[in-house]
Order: C-alpha cells, then sequence, then structure tokens
C-alpha cells in the first residue's frame, strides 16, 4: 500500500468550518433520498447464492440414504463441538452409518469446516439462515431435520467442486 | 379577569403545553431514527404500528419494564436526584415561550404563552445554567469515572458556551428593548427577523444553543468512544429515560428559543395585512410557530447525522477564541444599526 | 559394550540385537509393521528397510543383526526414498476406508502414510477386493482388503496364544488370512491380534463402530479377571467404559491380555442394574434414602447384636484401602467374626495368563485383615451360623454370597439385618436390609495385590456423583475438557456411589470411632505403616507398573 502523506495544514476555509459543515449536510441531504437497503424481511426473503453457509445439513441420496459414514471427522474438526455422531452397523455396502447425527444448532458457528473436513461429501452448508428456537432442546437438529434430498443440494455441490 | 379565572386558565394551558411537550419528545426520538436511518440508507423502525408511530409507546413501556440499577458507591439521594431536576428544568423553561398571538376565548382574551413575565429571556437563562446542576450531579454521585469524566466536561462545556449564549442574546435584546418575549416578537416584523438583521448573532446563539443541548457535534459529556455514556453511564430504567427525554425537551426548548429570538417567533411574516378573522389569524400563528420549530428541530437531527464530534480542545477553543469574540462583534453591530440606521 | 551409529547417534547394544531392537531400546524408532518386539522376525513388510555404510544393499533393520561400528542412515536419500515405494505397494490396493475404519486414529499405516508418503496416488487401476466383514471367530472380525499381510495375527497365535489357527492363503496380491479348515479363532487371547494388527484389518467385534479412539479418554487401571491382575486401559467416553485394552508391563502381562478380561469385566459399570444411592427396606420394599439416614438407619441397627451375632464378610474385589477399613471396623464391634469369599476355578487357569483365582484382591483382602480373628468364625462359620440362626446380622461388602453359596437364599431372609455394598443389585441385594451403592473399580482410587504379590493402582476413570472428572485428576478427552451440562454427549449417567472405605469411614464416625481420611492414599499410608508386608510404599512408589510388596507367593514368572 503507498503510503499517503497526511494533509496536517488546513486552508483557511475548511478552518472556518462553514464550508465543511454545508457540504457535509448536503451530503447526508441527498442520501436521505436514495433507494434504501434494507429488505423487509419476513415479507421479503434473502435468497442467498451457492457460496453462502447456513446451517448444516446431511445429504441424502437418490436412494433416499444418508451419504455420511459416520466416520466421525466432522464431530472432531468442528471448532465449536457441535456435532455428536454415534456410528452404527448396516449390512449396506458401506458397513457403518451414523445411528445418531445431532448438530446443536445453537453451538455451530456455520464455519463450514464440517463441510471441508467431510471425505463422503455428505454434510454441506445449506442456505437455511431461519434457525429460531424456543427451547435448548428445539436446537438439537437429529437426522430427521438434517437429512436433504440431494437434489435441493445440486449448486452447492457444484460450486464446492468449482474450487477443489 | 379575576385570580381564579387567569388560574384555571394557565392550569389548562400547562396541561396543553405539557401534554404537547411529551409527545413531542417521545416523536422526535422516533423521528430521529427514522431520519438518521435515511440518512444512512435505511428504513428506521417501521413494525410496530403503521410504519413504526407506535414505536415510542414500546421504547417507554420497555424502559418501564427494566430493572432499575442502583451502584453500589453511588450516592443514592443524588443519584436519584439528578434525572429529576434534569426533566423540571427542561420543562419549566417552557413556560416562558409564547407559541401564539393573544387570542379571546369565552369572552376572555387570553395569551398564549404559559407565563407572560417581563424577564422571561433571563428566566431562560437562569433555568437552563441549572441544568447543568443535573448533569454534574449524575455524575458526581454515580461513583463511576466515567460518569465523573462526563459531568466535568459537560460543565466546563455549558459555562464556556453560556456567555457568548449571552452575548447573542444582548444584541437581541437591544433591538427589542426589553426582556419580555412577547415583546421580542413583536418586534420581529414582517421579514425583520432577527436572524436577517444580526446574522452573526444567529449563528453564534445557534452554535451555542447545540453546545448547551449536548448534542452532536458537542456531545462530549456523553462521548461513547472515550466516557461509555458520559454521566448518564450508571443509569438504568425510568431514571435513564428521565434524562434521555430531558435531552430531546431541551432540543425543543432550544427550537424554540430560537425561533423566538430570531426567526419571528409566531409570527408569519405579513399576516395581519391578509385580513383574516382573529380565529384563523390564531390558527395560523400558532402552526407557524410549530413548523419553524419542526424545522429547527429536524436541523438538530440532520447535524447529528452528518456531522463528527469535536475534540474537546477543538470545542473550547471554538467557545473562547470564535464564537466569543463573535458575539462581541454582534452587539456592536447591533450598536451601529441602532445609532447610525436608527433600528 | 558394542556400539553402532544411527543417524549420526553413537547407541550401545547388547550383542546378537537386531537394528530395530538397538535403535528402540535408545529411543529411536524405526518405521516398522510387521515387526513386534514379542514375537518372532518374519520380515516381510520391507518398510524399516535403512541404509547400512559399507553394505551393498540396503538391508531390513528388523532381522539384521547389529555389529560394532556399524553405521546406519535411517533417513538418507536411499532409505527414504525405499520407504516411499513401500508404502506406494502396501497403499496400491489398500481401499483407503479409514472414514469407516475403526482403527483410524491408532493405525499405522495411516500414520506412516503421513510421515513416509508422497500422498498421491499413481495407480489408477482397479483395486483388487477380498472379503469383507469375515468373522473369524466370535470376537474377531476381519477385513482382506485392509491386509497388509503382516503375519502379526499368525505369529500371535502360534508363538504367543500356542494355538496356531490362522495362516496365508494364495500368492502376490491375491494373499489373504484364513482360519484352518474347521478351526476358528477362538483361542482366550485372540483379541489381541486387534491391538497388534497395525491396520484395521483385525476388529474388535464387541467394540466395532462404537466410538472413535480420539473422542474417548484411556485410563490407567488393573483388570478384575483374575489375580493375575493384568495392566490395562478403560476406554471411556460420555462417562461410559467403552472397551479396554492391555498396557505394557513385563513383569505382569506383557503386552497381553485375554479376551475374558476384556470383555467381561466392565459392562457392570454401566449395567441398568447399578446401584444409584443408598437403599432400605421399608415395609418388605427397597427405597432410596439419603446417605444419612442410611448411615444412621445401619448404625443404630448394628447397635443391637452382641459381637457374636455379627459376622462380617470382606471382598477379593474390594481394593486393600477397603478391606482394611472394613476389617478395622470389625474390630471396632469386637467382631472376630470375619472372612472373604474365595472365587476360583482351576479350568481358568493356564499358563500364560489366566489365574485359577479369579479375583484381582485375595491376597490382599487377607493380608489387610480379612481373616478370622482368635476363635472367630471363618467363612464356613459363618454360614452355618446363619444357617443355625446363631449369627443374626451379617455385613457384606462387594461381593454375592447367594450367587456363591445358592443354598443360603432361604436362610438369609432369617437374618435380623443383613447389610450389603453392592455395585449392582444381585441376588443377596433381594434380602439386604440396607443397601450401600459401592463404586466400581472404575470409579475410584485404590490398589490392589495380585497373585504375584504385587501392588498395583486403580485409578478412577469413570465419575460419580460426587467426584468430577477434572478435579478428581481422571483423564480427560477432548470432549469432557470443554462439554458444558447442555451438552448431550457430556451428560453421561452418573451413580450416586462411593468407595466401600468411604462409606464404612462415615458410618464409624456415626458410630463414635472418629475415622479421618479424606483420600485413598491416606488409608493406604495407614496400611503401609501398621503393616510389615506393605512397608514402605506409597502411591508414588506403586506408581503405573505396580510395586513388589513383602507377601510370601509363590510367584510363577509370566511365560510371555
Ligand atoms: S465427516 Fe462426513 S461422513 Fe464423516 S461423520 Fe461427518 S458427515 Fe459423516
Ligand atoms: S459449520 Fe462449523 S461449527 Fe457448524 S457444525 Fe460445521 S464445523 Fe461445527
Ligand atoms: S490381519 Fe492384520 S495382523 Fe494379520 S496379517 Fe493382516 S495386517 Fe497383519
Ligand atoms: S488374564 Fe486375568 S487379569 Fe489378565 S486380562 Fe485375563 S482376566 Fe484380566
Amino acid at each position: 500500500m503507498a503510503v499517503k502523506k497526511r494533509k496536517n495544514e488546513l486552508t483557511f476555509l475548511e478552518r472556518i468550518y462553514i464550508v465543511e459543515i454545508i457540504k457535509g449536510l448536503s451530503l447526508t441531504l441527498k442520501n436521505m433520498f436514495k433507494p434504501k437497503f434494507t429488505m423487509k424481511y419476513p415479507e421479503e426473503k434473502f435468497i442467498p447464492p451457492a457460496s453462502y453457509r447456513g446451517r448444516p445439513v446431511l445429504v441424502m441420496d437418490e436412494s433416499g440414504e444418508e451419504r455420511c459414514v459416520a466416520c466421525g471427522l466432522c464431530s472432531r474438526v468442528c471448532p465449536a463441538l457441535a456435532i455428536e455422531v454415534q456410528a452404527g452397523e448396516t449390512t449396506r455396502e458401506k458397513e457403518r452409518y451414523p445411528e445418531k447425527f445431532e448438530i446443536n444448532m445453537l453451538r455451530c458457528i456455520f464455519c463450514g469446516l464440517c463441510e471441508e473436513v467431510c471425505p463422503e461429501e455428505a454434510i454441506l452448508m445449506s442456505k437455511d439462515y431461519e434457525l429460531a428456537f424456543d427451547r435448548r432442546s428445539d436446537a438439537l437438529y437429529g437426522k430427521d431435520k438434517l437429512l436433504v434430498p440431494i437434489s435441493q443440494l445440486k449448486d452447492r455441490i457444484e460450486f464446492l467442486r468449482g474450487y477443489k | 379577569m379575576n385570580i381564579w379565572e387567569i388560574l384555571i386558565f394557565t392550569i389548562i394551558k400547562i396541561l396543553i403545553v405539557l401534554t404537547v411537550m411529551l409527545l413531542t419528545v417521545s416523536y422526535l426520538v422516533y423521528f430521529e431514527r427514522r431520519v438518521s436511518a435515511w440518512a444512512q440508507n435505511r428504513l428506521g423502525p417501521n413494525r410496530v404500528g403503521w410504519e413504526g408511530v407506535l414505536q415510542p409507546f414500546a421504547d417507554v413501556l420497555k424502559l418501564l419494564l427494566k430493572e432499575d440499577i442502583v451502584p453500589n458507591v453511588a450516592n443514592k439521594p443524588i443519584h436519584t436526584l439528578a434525572p429529576v431536576i434534569a426533566l423540571f428544568v427542561a420543562f419549566t423553561t417552557y413556560a416562558v415561550i409564547p407559541f401564539g398571538p393573544t387570542v379571546t376565548i369565552f369572552g376572555y382574551s387570553v395569551p398564549l404563552v404559559v407565563a407572560d413575565i417581563n424577564m422571561g429571556v433571563l428566566y431562560v437563562l437562569a433555568l437552563t445554567s441549572l441544568g447543568v446542576y443535573a448533569i454534574t450531579f449524575a455524575g458526581w454521585s454515580s461513583g463511576s469515572k466515567y460518569s465523573l469524566l462526563g459531568g466535568i466536561r459537560s460543565s466546563a462545556q455549558m459555562i464556556s458556551y453560556e456567555i457568548s449564549m449571552g452575548f447573542s442574546v444582548g444584541g437581541v435584546l437591544l433591538l427589542a428593548g426589553s426582556l419580555r418575549p412577547e415583546a421580542i416578537v413583536e418586534s420581529q416584523y414582517g421579514w425583520m427577523w432577527n436572524a436577517i438583521v444580526q446574522p452573526i448573532g444567529f449563528i453564534t446563539f445557534l452554535v451555542s444553543a447545540f453546545a448547551e443541548t449536548n448534542r452532536l457535534p458537542f456531545d462530549l459529556p456523553e462521548a461513547e468512544p472515550e466516557l461509555v455514556g458520559g454521566y448518564h453511564t450508571e443509569y438504568s430504567s425510568m431514571k435513564f429515560a428521565g434524562f434521555f427525554l430531558a435531552e430531546y425537551a431541551n432540543m425543543i426548548i432550544a427550537s424554540a428559543m430560537i425561533v423566538t429570538l430570531y426567526l419571528g417567533g409566531w409570527r408569519f411574516p405579513y399576516l395581519e395585512n391578509f385580513g383574516l378573522s382573529s380565529t384563523m389569524f390564531a390558527i395560523i400563528s400558532v402552526l407557524t410557530f410549530c413548523i419553524k420549530v419542526a424545522a429547527l428541530l429536524f436541523f438538530f437531527i440532520w447535524v447529528r447525522w452528518s456531522l463528527p464530534r469535536f475534540r474537546y480542545d477543538q470545542l473550547m477553543n471554538l467557545g473562547w477564541k470564535v464564537m466569543f469574540p463573535l458575539s462581541l462583534v454582534n452587539i456592536v453591530w447591533v450598536a451601529i444599526l441602532i445609532m447610525v440606521f436608527k433600528f | 559394550m558394542p556400539k553402532l551409529v544411527i543417524d549420526g547417534k553413537e547407541i550401545e547394544f547388547k550383542q546378537g540385537q537386531t537394528i530395530i531392537q538397538a535403535a528402540k531400546d535408545n529411543g529411536i524408532t524405526i518405521p516398522h509393521f510387521c515387526w513386534h518386539e514379542s514375537l518372532s522376525v518374519s520380515g516381510n513388510c520391507r518398510v524399516c528397510l535403512v541404509e547400512i555404510e559399507k553394505m551393498p544393499k540396503l538391508a531390513i533393520a528388523c532381522s539384521t543383526t547389529a555389529a560394532d561400528g556399524m553405521v546406519v542412515h535411517t533417513a538418507s536419500e536411499k532409505a527414504l526414498g525405499a520407504r516411499n515405494a513401500v508404502m506406494e505397494f502396501l497403499l496400491i490396493n489398500h481401499p483407503l476406508d479409514c472414514p469407516i475404519c475403526d482403527e483410524a486414529g491408532e493405525c499405522k499405516l495411516q500414520d506412516y502414510a503421513y510421515s513416509h508418503s508422497v500422498g498421491e496416488s499413481r495407480f489408477v487401476e482397479e483395486k483388487n477386493h477380498k472379503d469383507k466383514r469375515v468373522p473369524l471367530g466370535p470376537y474377531v472380525m476381519f477385513d482382506g482388503d485392509r491386509c497388509i499381510s503382516c503375519s502379526r495375527c499368525i505369529r500371535f497365535c502360534d508363538e504367543i496364544a500356542k494355538d496356531p489357527e490362522l495362516t496365508f492363503v494364495k500368492r502376490g496380491d491375491r494373499v489373504t488370512i484364513v482360519t484352518f479348515p474347521g478351526e476358528e479363532l477362538d483361542n482366550p487371547y485372540s483379541l489381541n491380534v486387534t491391538d497388534i494388527c497395525p491396520v484395521g484389518a483385525l476388529t474388535n467385534r464387541d467394540f466395532r463402530f462404537k466410538a472413535r479412539v480420539w473422542d474417548m479418554s484411556a485410563n490407567k487401571t488393573i483388570c478384575q479377571g483374575c489375580s493375575r491382575g493384568c495392566n490395562i486401559e478403560l476406554w471411556v467416553r460420555n462417562n461410559q467404559v467403552l472397551r479396554i485394552t492391555p498396557r505394557l508391563n513385563e513383569e505382569v502381562n506383557s503386552f497381553w491380555m485375554c479376551d475374558h478380561g476384556r470383555i467381561n469385566t466392565f459392562k457392570f459399570i454401566n449395567a441398568e442394574d447399578r446401584v444409584d444411592g443408598p437403599q432400605l427396606r421399608k415395609e418388605g420394599a427397597l427405597a432410596k434414602v439419603e446417605w444419612e439416614e442410611a448411615y444412621n438407619f445401619a448404625a443404630s441397627e448394628l447397635k443391637k447384636f452382641s459381637k457374636n451375632e455379627i459376622a462380617f464378610i470382606g471382598s477379593p474385589f474390594a481394593t486393600l484401602e477397603d478391606n482394611y477399613l472394613f476389617a478395622k471396623f470389625a474390630s471396632s464391634l469386637g467382631s472376630k467374626n470375619i472372612d472373604f469369599i474365595r472365587h476360583t476355578d482351576s479350568s481358568f487357569e493356564d499358563d500364560i495368563l489366566r489365574k485359577e483365582d479369579l479375583t484381582p484382591n485375595s491376597l490382599g483382602a487377607e493380608a489387610v485383615g480379612i481373616k478370622p480373628g482368635k476363635d472367630g468364625l471363618n467363612l464356613e462359620g459363618i454360614i452355618k451360623g446363619i444357617k443355625e440362626k446363631k449369627i443374626k446380622a451379617l455385613y457384606l461388602i462387594e461381593d454375592d454370597i447367594v450367587a456363591a453359596y445358592p443354598e443360603l437364599e432361604e436362610y438369609l431372609a432369617n437374618l435380623d439385618l443383613l447389610i450389603v455394598h453392592a455395585t449392582n443389585f444381585n441376588k443377596t441385594t433381594n434380602y439386604a436390609d440396607v443397601i450401600f451403592p459401592a463404586a466400581t473399580y472404575a470409579e475410584k482410587n485404590g490398589t490392589v495385590v495380585n497373585f504375584q504379590g504385587r501392588v498395583q493402582r486403580l485409578k478412577p476413570a469413570v465419575s460419580t456423583v460426587e467426584t468430577d472428572r477434572a478435579i478428581d485428576g481422571m483423564s480427560m478427552s477432548r470432549l469432557d475438557k470443554f462439554g458444558t451440562q447442555y451438552d448431550k454427549w457430556a451428560q453421561g449417567a452418573k451413580y450416586d456411589a462411593k468407595s466401600t472405605w468411604k462409606i464404612i469411614a462415615a458410618l464409624s464416625n456415626v458410630l463414635g470411632n472418629k475415622v479421618k481420611f479424606n483420600l485413598a492414599e491416606e488409608v493406604f499410608n495407614e496400611i503401609s505403616k501398621s503393616i510389615n508386608s506393605f512397608s514402605g510404599l506409597d502411591y508414588d512408589v506403586i506408581g503405573e507398573l505396580g510395586a513388589k510388596s513383602k507377601l510370601q507367593t509363590s510367584e510363577k514368572i509370566v511365560n510371555a
């Protein structure tokens, strides 16, 4: 970065403030009539781009089963210790599956590390940001709430592959 | 009019003025939030009621329900007294400001001012200097360094700017030849507003008014970056609300004073010549007064959301080295006007 | 002593040692898969190739005998290149399914892939596949894809378990492990192969997929399965013991432990039938009460009997500290009727590790005074006394007399008072008037004496209501450190139980005998002061590997 020499001598006009004050006032006045950025949230909804990191979800593949093999890496990497995985044994080809998979949405900080570490592309950051709870226990999302059909996650997967 | 009738009319006037003040104060807060939002390309509070018009009530309700926390080391009586003084000063000052001409109701002629006293301007100056006690008391009694610094700054600031304020008013008094606010309003016939006749005085008074009300760019007593909340750091709940309301009430008074002293008061230029009925005349006059005050209030807010805060030394420099000499210049100018141009 | 130089460091070695062993004794680890300190050398993994000056080719460190003046390089360009190549070969057909594999986190192949491999695969062809999920025996599961044919498991069965059950079949890249026809991998030590298998090819069926190794804390303690007292680690997650692994102690168990110890000695800790809080029998049914109430009730009831009407039964499952205070308590009441139940099974014993005595502390119990006083009744006498109603009150700790002597069942109801310390409800607690919940061996500090007279430390691994992982110095996993009461994975069940010695001390105090111990260590210090066999010992001397006491034993050296 080029070092800018700081101007320390003010001109007379600047020193009597008046002109500068008028300039400032006119700037704010102009802005009062410009279009507003605020989004009227519950009526108007923000649809995030694919790069957005909303709540983590588990991928349910075409056969209706989770991709996750309960390796526990997401749980290990999660800096907020939000994820609890309990593995179980199945007769499917991948012997292992998550008997229990729980993310504590109160703990999650949406860092996306779980998604990054997952060897199975089984956990992804979704576009869902509407997370409000009345009770702590409601914030514990089990497999029922976490599993999302892969068809809804196509653009995130594409986005991620573009960066690999 | 006998004494009882005067009393009844005065009480009615007090009630009306008080209600209007309180309503204005709460809406002023709302207005400030909206204006600041617009200036920053936001929308501001627009959820409670239509476009957020019920927001002030929600705010008050919230403040009422908050826990009142008094620090352990605070001097409790003074800590409680401070916001009361602030509010008291703010509301009593309004008594002498005329908001319309004398009207005739049910055969009685009633001046549209709560107390038409002949040293009204002095009364205002006296009371506003009393206001500084509220802030110093609050700062000292809280037992917190932030509050204390805020309080000290505030007294220094008020004392410095009162001088230039007083001298600016001097010019107005010279022209009107009276301390009665009514008389001052009368003296600004047509377009002969004091703001036009003595612009330097107007500017010094305006700037001093900003300083006296602790509004940005002169809100050093509550400068958040260095003093947390300044003198009201240790206040919560309704006591905090007291200071909050007092600040806005002071703004209204300052605006009303400026209108009265420099912007022709309730007078609409040459309205007498339109041949209106006396009722219409009174209504338009009151409206004129309100509009002028509102415009000034907007100006207060607008300035707050445009200018950064002065540094303490800049503030003092400005007060003593610029404003004070300028107000003296103004007095000389008025003297010349009177002596040379026979005003 | 002869000397050789490894990577510029001069080390001494004993004549006849291999390079890898000499290096290991001096704290240098040469990468290896198939070599194991306690097994014969097979030299088939080739990952320990090192460069030796003046030798034409690289040599494997595990089978090259060290010679005086040798100069060995483990990290020279050639050695590294060779190791890299070996890793590449090993990984060609490896399924790389670490996410599903239980070994992940403690896998040698994984570790070496990180430290000695380039991390890129040049192999684009189809990997070959072998049988997965083959149960080799009751406890061991085999995954052929993951096997790197190191032959450790085969050598273990042949050499340590002395029961050849496994062998290689086929050749080249199709080579795999099978059991001999008609055989199963069912020797009493079979699970040790899961420990020594450097990869996840052999896994513990009892533990499969239960937890990731990095989520558990490893707590050093002693196996309670027999009087060998194998040194073990309890692996705990969320206050639950999930598996046991042996830990090296050449004096006791070497690298090994038996399947009985590994499978059968921890499940009761988190079983449904744990006694949770003191229980009093009120109107025929047991009811949970406060500790104070239970102490007061037991004390006032005990006072009602003359010293000859009361009998005490100690426990070879309880620690030295427990038994010592229990014996003291009995004598403070003037009773000489004190003994404990012996649990033996001669068919259990073999000449590897397992001992006939199925309890961890019978030697110790006797040594600290759980034996009848002069003219006092021994166990037989006590049983007879109960049957003849001469014994009216029985105080029994951490044992199940009904299970041991089923014929006693009908007589126990005749007792006027039966006080039991129990970890779990059992047949005896059915008749108890007072049950004090005893902490299990995994929940307390204490010491036990094995058949060699060796004093070894138990350390808490699971917390109870009154203990806390951090404050009581248990080993902590990451989850333990950062979990809060709001996290389900940190809320594992805790039982309201106390060490037997603590219960006895509190009860003594209620009875007016001041017993002031706060820590098991203080009790042990008194033991070592007052009982000659333990003199000179304290918890520091015992340490992690135990220390010999002066108890007379028929010592047999571990033949592992
Ligand atoms: S990292 Fe992926 S595969 Fe592993 S447990 Fe998490 S979601 Fe499942
Ligand atoms: S996004 Fe980050 S904090 Fe949230 S669950 Fe994944 S790893 Fe944990
Ligand atoms: S199963 Fe394990 S111990 Fe046995 S040969 Fe294969 S890798 Fe080695
Ligand atoms: S030999 Fe005895 S002490 Fe060792 S593991 Fe087996 S049961 Fe436990």
